[in-house]
């Protein structure tokens, strides 16, 4: 056993109290990625069409991340079998134009995906999605059921809650990964937005997530992490959530943001709900992890 | 020779039948629309036996769905057992497994035909008493729940893992072919979830029991078990459609041996039994044989049952029905006995359902399976809700669409939303937040009603001498419907910390009366 004499023990015990207690001193909440302010890009309209153009058009273009012969995954949330109206899914006017940005900046591929909560076929069919993607007409983009074959155990580096879990492949395998979650209420993560949507591309019980729910989803964000988040912020869900049910539970917005970094994209959503996002436990755990930047003071409104 | 065209016709028919029916299986399956446009359950609309159970049951007799199987009946009265022949699956699937296993040639006596009519009466009289254990006999019940719970079930765990292989192999060519067919193959011709169920090997057991019953005689559960062959040979007995020559011809005799159905004998052609195979209009070397239709003749023989036999029947029937009711009742001796969305109350159930499978084969939750003994001994292969297997889809009305016999009534979705299956309850004792705790809520997270049915309290909470503050679940009775999401999806290994109970389940009959001697 290696010798800790009494003044080395004393002087780390304390330098890891003030690291853990005064967060300005939280070395790790001050992550390099954030030297340069990260852009984010809030659009209000109700064409939704037009909004997410425009959305994406204020970052520069779907092409700043698409590059032409690239396989695009777009990871929409499809979770729960209801109807469009309760914005328990994300829009599939949003899901479809975004689908079209990834074609016209030329992606080989588009590929869709959520592991639902209620039945697949029902979800898929009932948000809306199925009939949009359908609409496109186009072989290049594709609304796939989750093949239970394809997920792989992963070694999470640095996770606190996971020391490893399964990722479905396709998603690890992407060349670009775009996150569209629809922003939403729910009790045990306070808002789920985009870092928890990344639950629809796991494997494993997910239920077991919930014991921990804040680090589990930095350390499966720190695997897979979305090179572009866009929240549906059109409509919102503020209570009941993450399924509703209920139009009494809807708000109206008709709002989109978009930003390559997650955690502000998430930290501005929750702002939308009347929350500060050091509220929302998975935001602070989001960026004490690195992910990205909670303080909007520091984004680039663009 | 002209003949054995009538034979060709008649295989030709029992394969389109047969195929007919597979194809409204395989279309008996959620695929995108809400309202299944050609459920299974259509075939029941045809059985007579069925339309009997319905006859017999308590609540009107639903001529709406079933003047199909009162068609059968009257055709049967003209020309016979022509269903057991020419459309009936599991005679289609005997003749066909029959020719491949081998049939046996042992002579029964002819007394043995006489058992299916007294299954019938002894059925019939027991369903009369309120005990309807005509479903277990009933062959297109048997056909389709052995179907449903264990050749289909079996075809898709093969196929699944024919394409697993193929994906873990990895083969050059072969692989990503295997790979684009199967989205196609899993939406068109399989079942999207593999399905699950308790009792597929006893299933096929009983399935394998009523083939193997070939290695004694050709057609033997049709000649001397069927209740449904009993019920139509009762009709065909004076049917118009009459075969020439009546009798065994002196100078041959090769019907004595070769008829499938023994139904021509020394002392004439019995209309009763034969299945209208027409083979005998091919192997009579004279080309005598010819059916015809004709008035009805008298001295033709009949089903010459035995009157003590058919006494026999009746009271051992009548007797078992009192006997199965005595029993006590289920919901307090089986708390968990959760019944499909619609289903009638527990009694009428019993003797409505006709145990066919296809709620259990086209629930989209993969929640509904066969009892064995959990719904009491009349309730086999009747459908159980197992919520910590699969949970009822809040969306979802497809059991009450299918059932054929109106046990599980077709609900809109409105009112399915509504009806109370039954209720969940907490065991604190092993869920997390109150037995470790620790944060958890998976439940309220997948409760579909629009206002929560589970919803949660923060309490401070002492966990090895540390204050926690933690969201702690309750259910309000009020809003609970019994689903059952919150078991199957509980995080927990093994059993779930929170479970559907039946209390409070809209279908039970309250008379206010007590339930025993202390109430």
């Amino acid at each position: 056993m290696p010798a800790v004499d009494r003044r080395t023990f004393v002087r780390t015990a304390l330098a890891a109290a003030a690291l853990g207690s005064v967060p300005v001193l939280d070395l790790l909440a001050v992550p390099a990625r954030a030297a340069e302010a990260p852009p984010l890009a809030v659009r209000k309209g109700s064409d939704i069409a037009k909004l997410v153009r425009d959305t994406l058009a204020a970052l520069g273009g779907m092409g700043r991340f698409v590059k032409p012969g690239s396989v695009v995954v777009v990871k929409p949330n499809i979770g729960w079998d209801r109807t469009v109206e309760l914005a328990a899914n994300t829009h599939p006017e949003v899901v479809r134009t975004l689908a079209e940005l990834c074609l016209e900046a030329g992606a080989k591929q588009v590929r869709l995906f959520d592991r639902t909560c209620n039945d697949p076929r029902r979800c898929y069919t009932q948000s809306g999605i199925a009939a949009a993607i359908d609409s496109l007409r186009s072989e290049r983009v594709t609304l796939e059921h989750m093949d239970p074959r394809a997920y792989r155990e992963v070694t999470i580096a640095g996770g606190k809650a996971l020391p490893t879990w399964e990722f479905y492949r396709p998603a690890l395998e992407a060349d670009v990964f775009i996150n569209v979650p629809v922003a939403k209420h729910h009790s045990i993560s306070r808002l789920t937005v985009g870092m928890k949507n990344l639950m629809g591309v796991i494997g494993g019980s997910r239920g077991k997530l919930h014991t921990d729910i804040a680090e589990s989803l930095a350390d499966i964000n720190s695997v897979l992490p979305s090179d572009l988040t866009v929240v549906d912020a059109t409509r919102i869900l503020v209570a009941n959530g993450p399924q509703g049910g209920r139009l009494e539970d809807v708000r109206r917005l008709d709002t989109l943001i978009a930003s390559p970094d997650i955690v502000a994209a998430d930290a501005y959503a929750a702002t939308l709900f009347g929350l500060k996002p050091e509220e929302v436990p998975s935001i602070v755990a989001g960026a004490r992890r690195g992910l990205g930047v909670m303080d909007l003071n520091r984004i680039r409104l663009v | 020779m002209t003949a054995p065209r009538w034979t060709y016709a008649r295989r030709a028919s029992q394969v389109v039948c047969l195929l007919g029916f597979l194809w409204l299986f395989v279309q008996t399956e959620y695929r995108g629309v809400d309202d299944l446009p050609y459920p299974v359950g259509l075939l029941f609309r045809l059985d007579p036996l069925a339309a009997l159970a319905d006859a017999l049951a308590s609540g009107p007799f639903g001529w709406g769905l079933l003047w199909p199987a009162l068609l059968v009946l009257l055709l049967t009265a003209v020309f016979g057992r022509f269903f057991c022949g020419w459309v009936c699956p599991l005679g289609a699937t005997l003749d066909g497994l029959g020719r491949l296993l081998g049939r046996g040639r042992r002579a029964f006596s002819p007394g043995w035909r006489r058992v299916k009519y007294y299954l019938l009466f002894a059925l019939s009289a027991a369903a009369l008493g309120g005990v309807q254990l005509l479903g277990l006999f009933d062959p297109l019940a048997i056909f389709l729940r052995s179907l449903a719970l264990s050749l289909y079930p079996a075809y898709n765990f093969g196929v699944n893992r024919a394409f697993d292989v193929l994906y873990a192999v990895d083969l050059p060519v072969i692989t990503p072919a295997a790979q684009s067919l199967f989205p196609w193959w899993r939406d068109h011709l399989m079942a999207f979830h593999q399905p699950v169920f308790a009792l597929s090997l006893f299933t096929l057991l009983v399935f394998l029991g009523v083939v193997l019953l070939e290695k004694l005689e050709h057609r033997f559960w049709c000649k001397h078990l069927c209740p449904l062959g009993a019920l139509l040979g009762l009709c065909a007995r004076h049917a118009l459609l009459q075969r020439t020559p009546k009798t065994l011809c002196a100078d041959c005799q090769k019907c004595d041996a070769l008829c499938r159905s023994g139904a021509v004998r020394a002392d004439g052609h019995r209309r009763s039994e034969c299945l209208l195979c027409m083979d005998c209009t091919g192997f009579c070397p004279e080309e005598r044989v010819v059916f015809r239709l004709r008035p009805p003749q008298r001295g033709a023989p009949g089903i010459d049952l035995e009157r003590r036999g058919v006494v026999t029947a009746l009271a051992c029937g009548a007797l078992a029905a009192p006997v199965v009711r005595i029993a006590p009742a289920q919901e307090r001796t089986n708390p968990y006995l959760i019944r499909p969305p619609g289903a009638v109350a527990e009694a009428e159930f019993l003797e409505r359902c006709v145990r066919c499978g296809e709620c259990m084969k086209v629930c989209i939750g993969g929640a509904l399976h066969p009892a064995f003994l959990e719904a009491g001994p009349v309730g086999l292969w009747t459908p159980l809700l197992v919520a910590r297997v699969g949970y009822c889809e809040y969306n979802c009305t497809l059991c009450g669409q299918v059932c054929p016999t109106g046990a599980i009534k077709r609900l809109a979705l409105e009112p399915k939303r509504r009806t109370v299956i039954g209720r969940a309850v907490f065991d604190k004792d092993r869920c997390l937040p109150f037995a470790k705790g620790v944060e958890c809520l998976v439940c309220e997270e997948h409760c579909p009603t629009g206002e929560k049915a589970i919803v949660f309290e923060e309490k401070d909470v002492i966990v090895d001498g540390v204050t926690r503050r933690l969201k702690l679940p309750k259910v309000v009775d009020r809003l609970c419907i019994g689903c059952g999401i919150c078991e199957t999806k509980c995080p927990l290994e093994g059993a779930s910390a929170i479970r559907v109970i039946s209390e409070g389940e809209s279908r039970r009959e309250r008379t206010g009366l007590p339930a025993g001697p202390y109430g």
